[in-house]
Protein backbone atom coordinates (compact mmCIF):
# COMPACT_ATOMS: atom_id res chain seq x y z
CA UNK A 1 0.00 0.00 0.00
CA UNK A 2 1.13 3.53 -0.68
CA UNK A 3 1.63 6.05 2.08
CA UNK A 4 -1.33 7.98 0.76
CA UNK A 5 -3.62 4.96 0.86
CA UNK A 6 -2.44 4.10 4.37
CA UNK A 7 -3.12 7.61 5.58
CA UNK A 8 -6.60 7.61 4.06
CA UNK A 9 -7.47 4.33 5.65
CA UNK A 10 -5.59 4.53 8.95
CA UNK A 11 -5.10 8.30 9.36
CA UNK A 12 -7.22 8.55 12.48
CA UNK A 13 -5.52 5.49 13.95
CA UNK A 14 -2.09 7.05 13.35
CA UNK A 15 -3.25 10.19 15.10
CA UNK A 16 -4.51 8.17 18.03
CA UNK A 17 -1.24 6.19 18.12
CA UNK A 18 0.80 9.40 18.06
CA UNK A 19 -1.19 10.78 20.98
CA UNK A 20 -0.72 7.50 22.83
CA UNK A 21 3.04 7.61 22.28
CA UNK A 22 3.09 11.22 23.45
CA UNK A 23 1.02 10.35 26.51
CA UNK A 24 3.30 7.46 27.47
CA UNK A 25 6.35 9.64 26.87
CA UNK A 26 5.15 12.53 28.99
CA UNK A 27 4.04 10.35 31.91
CA UNK A 28 7.21 8.25 31.78
CA UNK A 29 9.58 11.18 31.54
CA UNK A 30 7.89 13.21 34.26
CA UNK A 31 7.93 10.27 36.67
CA UNK A 32 11.46 9.20 35.66
CA UNK A 33 12.64 12.76 36.22
CA UNK A 34 11.24 12.97 39.73
CA UNK A 35 12.47 9.51 40.68
CA UNK A 36 15.84 10.34 39.14
CA UNK A 37 16.16 13.40 41.38
CA UNK A 38 15.20 11.43 44.50
CA UNK A 39 17.64 8.63 43.65
CA UNK A 40 20.38 11.18 43.04
CA UNK A 41 19.79 12.82 46.41
CA UNK A 42 20.05 9.36 48.00
CA UNK A 43 23.31 8.74 46.16
CA UNK A 44 24.96 11.80 47.68
CA UNK A 45 23.30 11.86 51.10
CA UNK A 46 25.35 11.35 54.29
CA UNK A 47 23.67 8.03 55.14
CA UNK A 48 25.66 5.16 53.67
CA UNK A 49 22.90 2.51 53.25
CA UNK A 50 20.81 5.04 51.32
CA UNK A 51 23.78 5.87 49.11
CA UNK A 52 24.30 2.18 48.45
CA UNK A 53 20.63 1.72 47.63
CA UNK A 54 20.76 4.62 45.17
CA UNK A 55 23.83 3.22 43.41
CA UNK A 56 22.29 -0.26 43.34
CA UNK A 57 19.06 1.08 41.83
CA UNK A 58 20.96 2.83 39.06
CA UNK A 59 23.15 -0.19 38.33
CA UNK A 60 20.07 -2.40 38.01
CA UNK A 61 17.87 -0.23 35.85
CA UNK A 62 20.61 1.24 33.71
CA UNK A 63 21.82 -2.20 32.76
CA UNK A 64 18.62 -4.15 32.14
CA UNK A 65 17.14 -4.24 28.62
CA UNK A 66 13.70 -2.69 28.42
CA UNK A 67 12.19 -5.73 26.76
CA UNK A 68 13.54 -8.00 29.49
CA UNK A 69 12.10 -5.78 32.19
CA UNK A 70 8.74 -5.68 30.45
CA UNK A 71 8.63 -9.48 30.09
CA UNK A 72 9.45 -9.76 33.78
CA UNK A 73 6.61 -7.42 34.69
CA UNK A 74 4.06 -9.00 32.38
CA UNK A 75 4.90 -12.70 32.67
CA UNK A 76 6.91 -13.22 35.86
CA UNK A 77 5.14 -11.03 38.41
CA UNK A 78 1.82 -12.88 38.03
CA UNK A 79 3.57 -15.91 39.60
CA UNK A 80 3.92 -13.73 42.71
CA UNK A 81 0.23 -12.88 42.48
CA UNK A 82 1.15 -9.38 41.30
CA UNK A 83 -0.78 -8.52 38.20
CA UNK A 84 -0.57 -5.09 36.65
CA UNK A 85 -2.61 -3.95 33.65
CA UNK A 86 -0.63 -3.99 30.40
CA UNK A 87 -0.29 -0.23 30.12
CA UNK A 88 0.91 -0.03 33.71
CA UNK A 89 3.58 -2.66 32.95
CA UNK A 90 4.76 -0.62 29.99
CA UNK A 91 4.85 2.58 32.06
CA UNK A 92 6.76 0.95 34.89
CA UNK A 93 9.42 -0.21 32.45
CA UNK A 94 9.58 3.14 30.67
CA UNK A 95 9.85 4.97 34.01
CA UNK A 96 12.39 2.82 35.83
CA UNK A 97 14.96 2.64 33.05
CA UNK A 98 15.04 6.36 32.16
CA UNK A 99 15.05 7.27 35.87
CA UNK A 100 18.42 5.51 36.23
CA UNK A 101 19.81 7.47 33.28
CA UNK A 102 18.31 10.68 34.66
CA UNK A 103 20.22 10.11 37.88
CA UNK A 104 23.45 9.47 35.96
CA UNK A 105 23.00 12.76 34.08
CA UNK A 106 22.36 14.61 37.34
CA UNK A 107 25.47 13.09 38.90
CA UNK A 108 27.57 14.37 36.04
CA UNK A 109 25.79 17.71 36.29
CA UNK A 110 26.81 17.91 39.94
CA UNK A 111 30.42 17.46 38.95
CA UNK A 112 30.27 20.82 37.21
CA UNK A 113 29.72 22.51 40.58
CA UNK A 114 32.97 23.68 42.11
CA UNK A 115 33.64 22.07 45.52
CA UNK A 116 34.23 25.58 46.84
CA UNK A 117 30.55 26.41 46.44
CA UNK A 118 29.64 23.44 48.59
CA UNK A 119 32.12 24.59 51.22
CA UNK A 120 30.68 28.09 51.08
CA UNK A 121 27.17 26.69 51.56
CA UNK A 122 28.34 24.66 54.54
CA UNK A 123 30.20 27.63 55.97
CA UNK A 124 26.99 29.69 55.77
CA UNK A 125 25.21 27.11 57.91
CA UNK A 126 23.03 25.49 55.27
CA UNK A 127 21.82 22.00 56.13
CA UNK A 128 22.27 19.11 53.71
CA UNK A 129 18.75 19.46 52.33
CA UNK A 130 18.96 23.23 51.99
CA UNK A 131 22.20 22.75 50.09
CA UNK A 132 20.65 20.10 47.84
CA UNK A 133 17.57 22.19 47.17
CA UNK A 134 19.12 25.59 46.67
CA UNK A 135 22.61 24.95 45.34
CA UNK A 136 23.16 21.44 44.03
CA UNK A 137 20.00 20.37 42.24
CA UNK A 138 19.37 23.74 40.56
CA UNK A 139 22.89 23.82 39.15
CA UNK A 140 22.86 20.15 38.19
CA UNK A 141 19.57 20.63 36.32
CA UNK A 142 20.66 23.77 34.56
CA UNK A 143 23.86 22.19 33.31
CA UNK A 144 22.15 19.02 32.03
CA UNK A 145 19.38 20.36 29.82
CA UNK A 146 20.87 18.84 26.67
CA UNK A 147 21.45 15.34 28.08
CA UNK A 148 17.94 15.48 29.55
CA UNK A 149 16.61 16.41 26.12
CA UNK A 150 18.30 13.31 24.75
CA UNK A 151 16.82 11.30 27.58
CA UNK A 152 13.35 12.55 26.70
CA UNK A 153 13.83 11.39 23.11
CA UNK A 154 15.21 8.06 24.32
CA UNK A 155 12.22 7.69 26.63
CA UNK A 156 9.89 8.27 23.71
CA UNK A 157 11.65 5.58 21.71
CA UNK A 158 11.50 3.24 24.71
CA UNK A 159 7.72 3.58 24.82
CA UNK A 160 7.68 1.49 21.64
CA UNK A 161 7.87 -1.41 24.12
CA UNK A 162 4.12 -0.92 24.28
CA UNK A 163 3.95 -2.73 20.93
CA UNK A 164 5.03 -5.93 22.70
CA UNK A 165 1.89 -6.20 24.82
CA UNK A 166 -1.76 -6.13 23.78
CA UNK A 167 -2.30 -2.56 24.94
CA UNK A 168 -5.16 -0.39 23.69
CA UNK A 169 -5.03 2.20 22.24
CA UNK A 170 -1.89 1.20 20.36
CA UNK A 171 1.26 3.30 20.27
CA UNK A 172 3.04 4.22 17.01
CA UNK A 173 5.05 0.99 16.84
CA UNK A 174 2.12 -1.17 17.90
CA UNK A 175 0.02 0.32 15.14
CA UNK A 176 2.58 -0.69 12.52
CA UNK A 177 2.33 -4.34 13.60
CA UNK A 178 -1.42 -4.06 13.60
CA UNK A 179 -1.57 -2.66 10.09
CA UNK A 180 0.95 -5.13 8.77
CA UNK A 181 -0.94 -8.13 10.11
CA UNK A 182 -4.21 -6.91 8.64
CA UNK A 183 -3.05 -5.51 5.33
CA UNK A 184 0.15 -5.44 3.34
CA UNK A 185 1.22 -2.04 4.69
CA UNK A 186 4.82 -2.97 4.14
CA UNK A 187 7.62 -0.53 4.66
CA UNK A 188 5.31 2.44 4.11
CA UNK A 189 3.49 1.70 7.37
CA UNK A 190 6.84 1.91 9.16
CA UNK A 191 7.84 5.08 7.36
CA UNK A 192 4.81 6.97 8.61
CA UNK A 193 5.46 6.00 12.24
CA UNK A 194 9.15 6.75 11.86
CA UNK A 195 8.36 10.19 10.47
CA UNK A 196 6.11 10.92 13.43
CA UNK A 197 8.81 9.80 15.90
CA UNK A 198 11.39 11.94 14.11
CA UNK A 199 9.15 14.99 13.95
CA UNK A 200 8.49 14.74 17.67
CA UNK A 201 12.21 14.29 18.41
CA UNK A 202 13.07 17.36 16.32
CA UNK A 203 10.62 19.48 18.24
CA UNK A 204 11.97 18.15 21.55
CA UNK A 205 15.52 18.89 20.42
CA UNK A 206 14.69 22.43 19.37
CA UNK A 207 12.86 23.22 22.59
CA UNK A 208 15.74 21.66 24.59
CA UNK A 209 18.33 23.87 22.91
CA UNK A 210 16.18 26.90 23.57
CA UNK A 211 15.85 26.07 27.26
CA UNK A 212 19.56 25.29 27.47
CA UNK A 213 20.47 28.70 26.11
CA UNK A 214 18.11 30.36 28.60
CA UNK A 215 19.28 28.60 31.75
CA UNK A 216 22.90 27.75 31.06
CA UNK A 217 25.11 28.90 33.91
CA UNK A 218 27.76 31.45 33.11
CA UNK A 219 31.09 30.29 34.51
CA UNK B 1 43.77 34.61 81.95
CA UNK B 2 43.50 38.22 83.02
CA UNK B 3 40.68 38.74 80.55
CA UNK B 4 37.38 37.66 82.11
CA UNK B 5 35.66 37.58 78.72
CA UNK B 6 35.39 34.26 76.90
CA UNK B 7 37.41 34.30 73.67
CA UNK B 8 35.31 34.17 70.49
CA UNK B 9 37.59 31.53 69.00
CA UNK B 10 39.76 29.23 71.04
CA UNK B 11 41.92 26.29 69.95
CA UNK B 12 43.46 24.00 72.55
CA UNK B 13 46.21 21.56 71.60
CA UNK B 14 44.76 20.86 68.16
CA UNK B 15 46.37 18.08 66.13
CA UNK B 16 45.62 17.01 62.60
CA UNK B 17 47.22 14.62 60.14
CA UNK B 18 46.86 14.27 56.39
CA UNK B 19 48.00 10.67 56.10
CA UNK B 20 51.54 10.65 57.52
CA UNK B 21 51.81 14.41 57.41
CA UNK B 22 51.29 16.05 60.78
CA UNK B 23 49.77 19.31 59.48
CA UNK B 24 48.72 20.80 62.80
CA UNK B 25 50.95 20.06 65.77
CA UNK B 26 49.56 20.91 69.16
CA UNK B 27 48.22 24.26 68.02
CA UNK B 28 46.67 26.50 70.63
CA UNK B 29 45.42 30.00 70.07
CA UNK B 30 42.63 32.29 71.08
CA UNK B 31 40.99 35.28 69.47
CA UNK B 32 39.21 37.75 71.69
CA UNK B 33 36.19 39.80 70.75
CA UNK B 34 37.14 42.61 68.40
CA UNK B 35 40.63 41.29 67.89
CA UNK B 36 42.26 41.00 64.48
CA UNK B 37 44.69 38.12 64.28
CA UNK B 38 46.74 37.55 61.15
CA UNK B 39 48.36 34.21 60.44
CA UNK B 40 51.34 34.20 58.14
CA UNK B 41 53.83 31.57 57.14
CA UNK B 42 55.24 29.71 54.15
CA UNK B 43 52.91 27.62 52.02
CA UNK B 44 52.33 24.20 53.49
CA UNK B 45 52.77 25.53 57.01
CA UNK B 46 49.21 24.55 57.94
CA UNK B 47 47.80 28.05 58.23
CA UNK B 48 44.90 27.47 55.81
CA UNK B 49 44.12 24.14 57.41
CA UNK B 50 44.08 25.82 60.80
CA UNK B 51 41.63 28.41 59.53
CA UNK B 52 39.38 25.70 58.05
CA UNK B 53 39.25 23.61 61.22
CA UNK B 54 37.56 26.44 63.09
CA UNK B 55 34.20 25.92 61.38
CA UNK B 56 34.98 22.26 60.83
CA UNK B 57 35.47 22.35 57.07
CA UNK B 58 38.42 20.23 58.19
CA UNK B 59 38.05 17.76 61.02
CA UNK B 60 40.70 17.48 63.71
CA UNK B 61 42.29 14.39 65.24
CA UNK B 62 42.66 15.64 68.79
CA UNK B 63 42.39 18.77 70.85
CA UNK B 64 39.52 21.13 71.28
CA UNK B 65 37.99 24.03 69.38
CA UNK B 66 35.62 26.36 71.19
CA UNK B 67 33.46 29.08 69.69
CA UNK B 68 32.31 31.54 72.36
CA UNK B 69 33.19 28.88 74.89
CA UNK B 70 31.16 26.14 73.22
CA UNK B 71 32.86 23.15 71.64
CA UNK B 72 32.32 22.86 67.86
CA UNK B 73 29.69 20.14 67.29
CA UNK B 74 30.63 17.05 65.26
CA UNK B 75 27.92 17.28 62.61
CA UNK B 76 24.30 17.88 61.76
CA UNK B 77 22.02 20.77 62.59
CA UNK B 78 24.10 21.93 65.56
CA UNK B 79 27.20 22.24 63.42
CA UNK B 80 25.24 24.10 60.74
CA UNK B 81 23.96 26.48 63.40
CA UNK B 82 27.47 27.15 64.65
CA UNK B 83 28.78 27.70 61.15
CA UNK B 84 26.07 30.27 60.55
CA UNK B 85 27.63 32.37 63.32
CA UNK B 86 31.11 32.37 61.81
CA UNK B 87 31.64 34.13 58.51
CA UNK B 88 34.12 32.71 56.05
CA UNK B 89 35.79 34.19 53.00
CA UNK B 90 37.67 31.90 50.64
CA UNK B 91 40.56 32.31 48.29
CA UNK B 92 38.40 31.46 45.28
CA UNK B 93 35.34 33.55 46.34
CA UNK B 94 32.97 30.56 45.97
CA UNK B 95 29.91 32.59 45.11
CA UNK B 96 26.95 30.49 43.97
CA UNK B 97 27.29 30.50 40.19
CA UNK B 98 23.61 30.17 39.32
CA UNK B 99 22.37 33.07 41.41
CA UNK B 100 22.52 36.84 41.17
CA UNK B 101 24.85 38.59 43.60
CA UNK B 102 21.81 39.76 45.54
CA UNK B 103 20.45 36.21 45.83
CA UNK B 104 23.87 35.04 46.96
CA UNK B 105 23.57 37.45 49.86
CA UNK B 106 19.97 36.68 50.82
CA UNK B 107 20.03 32.88 50.51
CA UNK B 108 21.41 32.02 53.93
CA UNK B 109 19.71 34.83 55.90
CA UNK B 110 16.33 33.72 54.49
CA UNK B 111 16.87 29.95 54.61
CA UNK B 112 19.00 29.64 57.74
CA UNK B 113 18.15 32.66 59.89
CA UNK B 114 14.53 32.81 58.64
CA UNK B 115 14.72 36.54 58.04
CA UNK B 116 11.80 37.78 55.88
CA UNK B 117 12.87 38.04 52.25
CA UNK B 118 12.13 41.73 51.91
CA UNK B 119 14.14 42.60 54.98
CA UNK B 120 17.01 40.37 53.81
CA UNK B 121 17.08 42.12 50.44
CA UNK B 122 17.19 45.56 51.98
CA UNK B 123 20.00 44.54 54.29
CA UNK B 124 21.84 42.87 51.39
CA UNK B 125 21.66 46.02 49.30
CA UNK B 126 23.09 48.02 52.19
CA UNK B 127 25.97 45.58 52.50
CA UNK B 128 26.63 45.63 48.76
CA UNK B 129 26.63 49.40 48.96
CA UNK B 130 29.14 49.22 51.78
CA UNK B 131 31.57 47.02 49.85
CA UNK B 132 30.99 49.04 46.68
CA UNK B 133 29.29 46.54 44.38
CA UNK B 134 25.64 47.58 44.75
CA UNK B 135 25.46 48.33 41.03
CA UNK B 136 26.31 44.67 40.31
CA UNK B 137 23.49 43.23 42.45
CA UNK B 138 21.48 41.81 39.56
CA UNK B 139 24.43 40.19 37.79
CA UNK B 140 25.68 36.64 38.25
CA UNK B 141 29.16 36.08 39.72
CA UNK B 142 30.87 35.30 36.41
CA UNK B 143 30.00 38.79 35.16
CA UNK B 144 32.04 40.42 37.93
CA UNK B 145 35.77 40.95 38.27
CA UNK B 146 37.63 38.91 40.88
CA UNK B 147 37.88 41.87 43.22
CA UNK B 148 34.17 42.56 42.93
CA UNK B 149 33.38 38.90 43.51
CA UNK B 150 35.50 38.79 46.63
CA UNK B 151 33.91 41.94 47.99
CA UNK B 152 30.48 40.43 47.32
CA UNK B 153 31.63 37.26 49.09
CA UNK B 154 32.62 39.32 52.13
CA UNK B 155 29.19 40.97 52.03
CA UNK B 156 27.57 37.52 51.81
CA UNK B 157 29.35 36.46 54.98
CA UNK B 158 28.45 39.73 56.73
CA UNK B 159 24.77 39.25 55.88
CA UNK B 160 24.71 36.50 58.52
CA UNK B 161 25.76 38.93 61.27
CA UNK B 162 28.72 36.74 62.17
CA UNK B 163 30.40 36.80 65.55
CA UNK B 164 33.74 36.45 63.83
CA UNK B 165 35.09 36.31 60.29
CA UNK B 166 37.62 33.87 58.90
CA UNK B 167 39.60 34.88 55.83
CA UNK B 168 41.46 32.11 54.05
CA UNK B 169 43.95 33.88 51.76
CA UNK B 170 41.29 36.25 50.45
CA UNK B 171 43.55 38.04 47.97
CA UNK B 172 45.74 35.20 46.72
CA UNK B 173 43.61 34.54 43.62
CA UNK B 174 43.33 38.19 42.64
CA UNK B 175 45.12 40.24 40.04
CA UNK B 176 47.41 42.76 41.74
CA UNK B 177 45.27 45.75 40.84
CA UNK B 178 42.30 44.23 42.63
CA UNK B 179 43.99 43.31 45.88
CA UNK B 180 43.76 46.85 47.24
CA UNK B 181 39.99 47.10 46.94
CA UNK B 182 39.48 43.89 48.91
CA UNK B 183 42.02 44.82 51.57
CA UNK B 184 40.42 48.21 52.08
CA UNK B 185 37.05 46.55 52.73
CA UNK B 186 38.78 44.31 55.27
CA UNK B 187 40.58 47.23 56.88
CA UNK B 188 37.30 49.04 57.29
CA UNK B 189 35.74 45.93 58.80
CA UNK B 190 38.61 45.66 61.27
CA UNK B 191 38.27 49.29 62.28
CA UNK B 192 34.58 48.72 62.98
CA UNK B 193 35.52 46.16 65.60
CA UNK B 194 34.85 42.89 63.77
CA UNK B 195 36.63 39.88 65.23
CA UNK B 196 38.82 38.55 62.45
CA UNK B 197 41.21 35.71 61.81
CA UNK B 198 43.06 36.27 58.56
CA UNK B 199 45.40 33.99 56.67
CA UNK B 200 47.31 36.13 54.21
CA UNK B 201 50.53 36.85 52.38
CA UNK B 202 49.94 40.61 52.41
CA UNK B 203 52.58 41.74 54.89
CA UNK B 204 51.88 45.47 54.75
CA UNK B 205 48.22 44.82 55.36
CA UNK B 206 49.06 42.50 58.26
CA UNK B 207 51.21 45.15 59.79
CA UNK B 208 48.54 47.81 59.50
CA UNK B 209 45.46 45.99 60.72
CA UNK B 210 46.62 43.14 62.92
CA UNK B 211 46.44 43.31 66.68
CA UNK B 212 48.51 40.18 66.73
CA UNK B 213 50.57 38.27 64.19
CA UNK B 214 50.98 34.52 64.35
CA UNK B 215 53.78 32.93 62.41
CA UNK B 216 53.34 29.28 61.49
CA UNK B 217 55.75 26.81 59.97
CA UNK B 218 55.66 23.04 59.68
CA UNK B 219 52.26 22.77 61.36
CA UNK B 220 53.35 24.66 64.47
CA UNK B 221 52.89 28.15 65.79
CA UNK B 222 56.47 29.38 65.93
CA UNK B 223 55.92 32.91 67.03
CA UNK B 224 53.13 35.16 68.21
CA UNK B 225 53.58 38.89 68.71
CA UNK B 226 52.34 42.39 67.98
CA UNK B 227 52.88 43.29 64.32
CA UNK B 228 55.54 45.91 65.03
CA UNK B 229 57.54 43.62 67.27
CA UNK B 230 57.18 40.69 64.89
CA UNK B 231 58.14 42.51 61.72
CA UNK B 232 60.95 44.56 63.34
CA UNK B 233 62.46 41.90 65.55
CA UNK B 234 61.32 38.39 64.67
CA UNK B 235 62.57 36.16 67.46
CA UNK B 236 62.88 32.83 65.67
CA UNK B 237 65.31 32.04 62.93
CA UNK B 238 62.54 30.61 60.77
CA UNK B 239 60.54 33.82 60.96
CA UNK B 240 63.68 35.83 60.19
CA UNK B 241 64.33 33.71 57.10
CA UNK B 242 60.73 33.88 56.00
CA UNK B 243 60.58 37.65 56.25
CA UNK B 244 63.93 37.94 54.52
CA UNK B 245 62.76 35.87 51.53
CA UNK B 246 59.67 37.98 51.21
CA UNK B 247 61.54 41.29 51.44
CA UNK B 248 64.13 40.25 48.92
CA UNK B 249 61.42 40.24 46.26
Amino acid sequence: MSIQALLTEYGDKYLQALLTTWRLTVISFAAAFLIGIVITVLRVCPIRPLRMFGDFYVQIFRNIPGAALLILLVYALPYLQIIFPYDACVLIATILIPSAFCSEHLMSGMNTISPGQIEAARALGLTFFQMIRRIIIPQALRSTVLPMTNLLVATMLTTSLASQVPMRPRDLTGLVSYINTRAAGGVAAFVISAALYCATALVIGAVGSLIDRKVRILR
Amino acid sequence: MSQSETPVIELKNVNKHFGDLHVLQDVSLSVKKGEVVVIIGPSGSGKSTLCRTINRLETIDSGEILIEGEPVPQEGRKLAELRSRIGMVFQSFNLFAHMSILDNLTLAPVDVLKIPRKEAREEAMKLLERVGVADQAKKVPAQLSGGQQQRAAIARALAMHPKAMLFDEPTSALDPEMIGEVLSVMTELASEGMTMLIVTHEMNFARQVADRVIFMDGGKIIEENTPDAFFEHPASERAQNFLKTIRDH
